[in-house]
């Protein structure tokens, strides 16, 4: 995460990064509705309504925490500004923050606003850091024509044609484009494929990787893509094929169909770690 | 089109199979997803702000032929819109759509509009202007006659519908399919040199995709 390694200095640093978050806030929130900050946080008030889990959205408490969170960010980060799938971004942190004080089977069912205000203060001010950092090592995939992503589906297509030539071969067959499916699972970071209990375990494994949001990420899409060899393999068609990539049966999926995958990416990453080159052409 | 042709149920192709893509454009939230999802699984449900581009299917049995339409619903924002023609490249018809309570949506329409002009040519893609939401008439912004008469003077379909109700959902994309295949046949009832008046079944099963 963003606290120092030293331990002693964590509970200092954590108590500035909340006082700084309340001062953003402070600073900018109120400009939500100046002209050339409106189109921002319409966008995002539009968005959080439809944002998932359902348990969430309907609280009113945390629809506001989460529109100051994004709006914050947006206004801080002008050259990508607001895009539309950060705002799936902010739930993991959320939810494991809120975690901290409840059983994890209440989560379905938890009122938020029932917790203390400043608890409450704590997790919005750790949410928005965790968001921030993350964000911070993929801000290319929000920028202007979203390069980031174009690049890192680019190389995703690179990585299965020489992990698995016959599935990569089988989607070019039939004339499936990559970025036809693998644009969402950048730009979310997996978290539409996989139920957020996995999102949460998978990213507790990007956090403690070196870039795992970014590089390690991408071992991940691999191994989740040839993880669906059979079934790609068996569908002949692009209809169906697409209907697939789009809607991969993962509902019941738990940790353990995380460690697995994670274990494949790790198992990757290393048998290419010698040779960065070889997943260019 | 011809390209898109399969082969039909009786040697003489008498009932093609034809697969149409459609693109749906327009503003963030005002109703895209849903109306695909209206259209394919009849039913409505609050969606998640599409990211990149969601795909479904449809197939229509008519009379005179099959349709399987591809349909391709893309994300409205506009920070989106410079991956957007990625999908919509190859469309053979694209629903733009507006929401009829918030007007700035339907001008956002007419942008989209001169993107797919630029695009295409008038007689390469078929267009409808559908205002969607009309469940929320007390909140109307955008009278009907104005998206009609503007869907007039640029030779589009029109059609207000609602996905939340079910109205009209099916009729658009039914007069989408009823234009195209109207299109194949006048492109088709031209003689060819050696007096064939079928599509060319040598060609069936080809398909080009560029996105």
């Amino acid at each position: 995460g963003y606290l120092p390694a030293n331990m002693d200095r964590r509970e200092s640093t954590l108590k500035r990064k909340r006082k700084e978050y309340f001062a953003f806030v402070e600073q900018y929130y109120d400009s939500r509705n100046d002209e050339n900050h409106q189109d921002t946080y319409r966008q995002i008030h539009i968005d959080i309504p439809r944002m998932s889990p359902e348990v969430l959205r309907l609280q009113p408490k945390v629809t506001e925490i989460f529109e100051r969170i994004l709006f914050i960010w947006a206004i801080r980060h002008p050259a990508s500004g607001y895009v539309q799938g950060i705002n799936d971004l902010v739930t993991p942190f959320f939810v494991v923050f809120v975690c901290e004080y409840i059983e994890e089977e209440e989560v379905e069912n938890f009122d938020v606003s029932s917790l203390p205000e400043e608890v409450l203060q704590n997790i919005e001010a750790d949410s928005y850091w965790c968001m921030s950092k993350l964000l911070d090592g993929i801000q290319d995939n929000y920028t202007f024509a979203q390069p980031g992503i174009q690049k890192k589906v680019k190389m995703l297509e690179e990585l299965v044609s020489r992990i698995d030539e016959q599935v990569h071969r089988h989607l070019d067959q039939h004339e499936v484009k990559y970025l036809q499916f693998a644009f969402r699972w950048m730009n979310n970071l997996l978290m539409r494929e996989v139920p957020l209990r996995c999102t949460i375990r998978l990213w507790d494994t990007y956090q403690s990787e070196p870039e795992g949001f970014s590089h390690f990420h991408l071992y991940v899409c691999a191994a989740f893509l040839v993880r669906w060899r059979k079934e790609i393999l068996e569908e002949k068609d692009f209809q169906e094929l697409l209907i697939f990539l789009q809607n991969l049966p993962t509902v019941h999926w738990g940790n353990e169909e995380i460690s697995v995958l994670l274990a494949e990416a790790y198992r990757l990453k290393f048998a290419f770690a010698d040779a960065p080159n070889h997943y260019k052409k | 089109i011809s390209r898109n042709t399969m082969p039909g149920t009786s040697l003489e192709g008498i009932h093609p199979t034809y697969i149409y893509k459609v693109v749906l454009l327009g503003s963030t939230s005002v109703g895209k997803s849903s109306l695909a999802y209206r259209y394919v699984k009849n039913d409505f449900k609050e969606s998640l702000p599409t990211v990149g581009c969601s795909f479904f299917t449809q197939t229509l049995n008519l009379e005179a032929a099959t349709i399987k339409f591809e349909i391709w619903d893309t994300a409205g924002q506009e920070k989106y819109h410079s991956v957007c023609h990625l999908y919509y490249r190859g469309a053979h018809a694209a629903l733009l759509v507006y929401d009829i309570t918030n007007k700035e949506t339907l001008n956002r329409a007419k942008l989209w509009l001169r993107d797919l002009e630029k695009e295409f040519l008038p007689d390469e893609i078929v267009i409808g202007l559908v205002g969607n939401k009309t469940d929320l008439a007390a909140e109307r912004e955008v009278a009907t006659e104005e998206g009609k008469e503007f869907a007039r003077t640029k030779g589009l379909l029109f059609m207000e519908t609602s996905a939340k109700s079910n109205h009209q959902v099916n009729d658009i994309f039914m007069a989408i399919a009823q234009e195209l295949l109207q299109r194949e046949r006048e492109k088709t009832s031209i003689p060819s040199p050696h007096g064939w008046s079928t599509v060319n079944l040598g060609e069936s099963g080809v398909r080009t995709r560029c996105c």
